[in-house]
């Protein structure tokens, strides 16, 4: 993003993403390729992340965070996403968790569990998607139903494809409690909650995505997030946001790899007396991804400076850049592995790995075509195509 | 922040119906039409609604405070506004 990087961007912001490439570059990249084939992040990449407090990076300082702003918070997704794609998993699902429950918790929630997130002593991941409701969040199956105790409630369902589950210490989990979405910290330890990981994925591979199954899980009424009626309408877009801003930068990250890969690649690599940069088919992917790399990284600062500003257009804005970023990364490590040819299509190269991690950032935190669904009807919206309101009471 | 010390049940609705209209373009908005009738808008509605009202008049909406009744209407978000208004002043 380096080269991208807008004029207005302070002093600070450049320090500190000079500091998270330093860190990517000594405690990540080095080791990241042997965590995908693994299919685990060590114990000690999750401390040495942790002592850094970038898990609570923008959290408040009265809950242990480093308070530090969107921007900064996307420069740091930025760079761990160029390095690694299931460490930047963790801060996703961390920020996604950790800001709905500092967005909507009780003091006594965020006094609890924001604390610890901050200083990374425990992973938390977002329950969301079910087997059979992916994208149809309202197609939710996951019941809550109040216990005879009258304290708890009774956590029943499976959800899939959570990410961190492995390593989680608690879920954000959304149900329906007489059919009205809520969201519940639900404690690893529960009795009733089976965690199987899910392995062989083709992207991602160290991320620990999990299934998990409730059946009869205690659930005490305190740790509900929100209300009854509003974990999909008010808590599961907070996670959202955040998470399309992590994961758009997450894909920055890649795309600025691409870059970087092939630029190096195309100046050094020569076939027969010329350099590969020489091909002016080569400078044609170059410029594409370059030019792509440059769109992106203006989109995704701007979704991090609305949501800083707390603008009304935030949401959306977090919706643009996911989508074009997400799809130009998939576009430019197509062209990497083009570009290098034969030895980009082995698991050694940078390009590879971007090649079947990059598509992964079209698939989470809503899909493509859910931006596209999304992004369609706001413009839809604004130009008269929605019918009018009825009377309240009709 | 913006924040409007001095406001009116009027005022209010003013500036709401503004940006309700300005966000789904709405030919015209009664005080009592129901913003959340299935189609009229996108899911993150509900939630840009509370943004522009925290950011607009200063004040913060939390978990107490999530009631659909609150944001049903121009009435309802009108009288949500000027009721946290007043707590915060008080």
């Amino acid at each position: 993003m380096s080269r991208y990087l807008p004029h207005w961007l302070d002093d600070v912001h450049r320090t500190r993403y000079a500091e998270f490439q330093d860190f990517v570059r000594s405690n990540v990249e080095p080791f990241a390729a042997d965590w995908e084939r693994e299919q685990a992040l060590p114990q000690m990449a999750l401390l040495q992340i942790a002592a850094t407090g970038y898990l609570g990076a923008s959290l408040p300082r009265e809950h242990g965070g480093r308070a530090w702003d969107i921007v900064t918070f996307g420069l740091l997704n930025e760079a761990f996403g160029r390095g690694s794609p299931s460490l930047t998993s963790v801060i996703t699902v961390q920020a996604m968790a950790a800001m709905a429950i500092l967005r909507w918790g009780t003091k006594e929630q965020k006094s609890t569990w924001l604390p610890r997130l901050s200083n990374g002593k425990l992973i938390a991941a977002f329950a969301l998607t079910e087997p059979n409701a992916g994208s149809a969040l309202h197609s939710l199956t996951t019941t809550y139903t109040r216990d005879s105790l009258g304290d708890y409630l009774r956590l029943n369902g499976v959800k899939r494809w959570i990410t961190c589950a492995q390593i989680a210490g608690i879920f954000l989990v959304f149900g329906k409690l007489d059919e009205r979405p809520i969201a519940c910290i639900v404690p690893r330890d529960a009795p009733g909650l089976t965690i199987e990981p899910i392995r062989e994925l083709m992207g991602f591979r160290a991320a620990g995505l999990a299934t998990l199954t409730f059946r009869d899980v205690a659930v005490p009424l305190s740790n509900m997030v929100g209300k009854p009626g509003f974990g999909l309408s008010h808590v599961a877009p907070i996670g959202l946001h955040f998470g399309r801003i992590s994961t758009a930068c997450h894909a920055l990250g890649m795309l600025r790899g691409c870059v970087e890969d092939s630029a190096d690649h195309a100046a050094r690599r020569k076939v027969g007396d010329q350099q590969v940069g020489q091909f002016g088919m080569i400078r044609t992917l170059l410029a594409r991804m370059a030019t792509d790399l440059h769109a992106a990284t203006l989109l995704c600062l701007q979704a991090c400076r609305s949501a800083d500003d707390g603008a009304t257009d935030a949401f959306e804005d977090a919706l643009a850049a996911k989508y074009f970023t997400s799809r130009a990364a998939v576009r430019a490590a197509s062209d990497a592995v083009q570009t290098r040819g034969a030895a980009g299509c082995h698991e050694s190269s940078a390009a590879s790995r971007y090649y079947t991690n990059a598509k992964i950032t079209e698939i989470i935190e809503g899909t493509t075509q859910i931006h596209e669904e999304l992004l369609g009807k706001m413009i839809m919206a604004r130009s008269g195509m929605i019918p009018n309101p009825r009377r309240a009471g009709q | 922040m913006t924040t409007y010390h001095f406001r009116s049940d009027a005022d209010v609705k003013d500036t709401l119906r503004q940006f309700i209209i300005r966000s789904i373009n709405l030919p015209e908005l009664a005080d009592d039409d129901d913003l959340f009738e299935s189609g009229l808008v996108t899911s993150l509605f509900a939630i840009q609604l509370m943004t522009f009202i925290e950011k607009t008049y200063g004040i913060e909406v939390d978990s107490d405070d999530l009631d659909i009744d609150n944001f049903r209407s121009l009435n309802s978000a009108s009288a949500f506004v000027l009721k946290k208004s007043t707590a915060n002043a008080s």
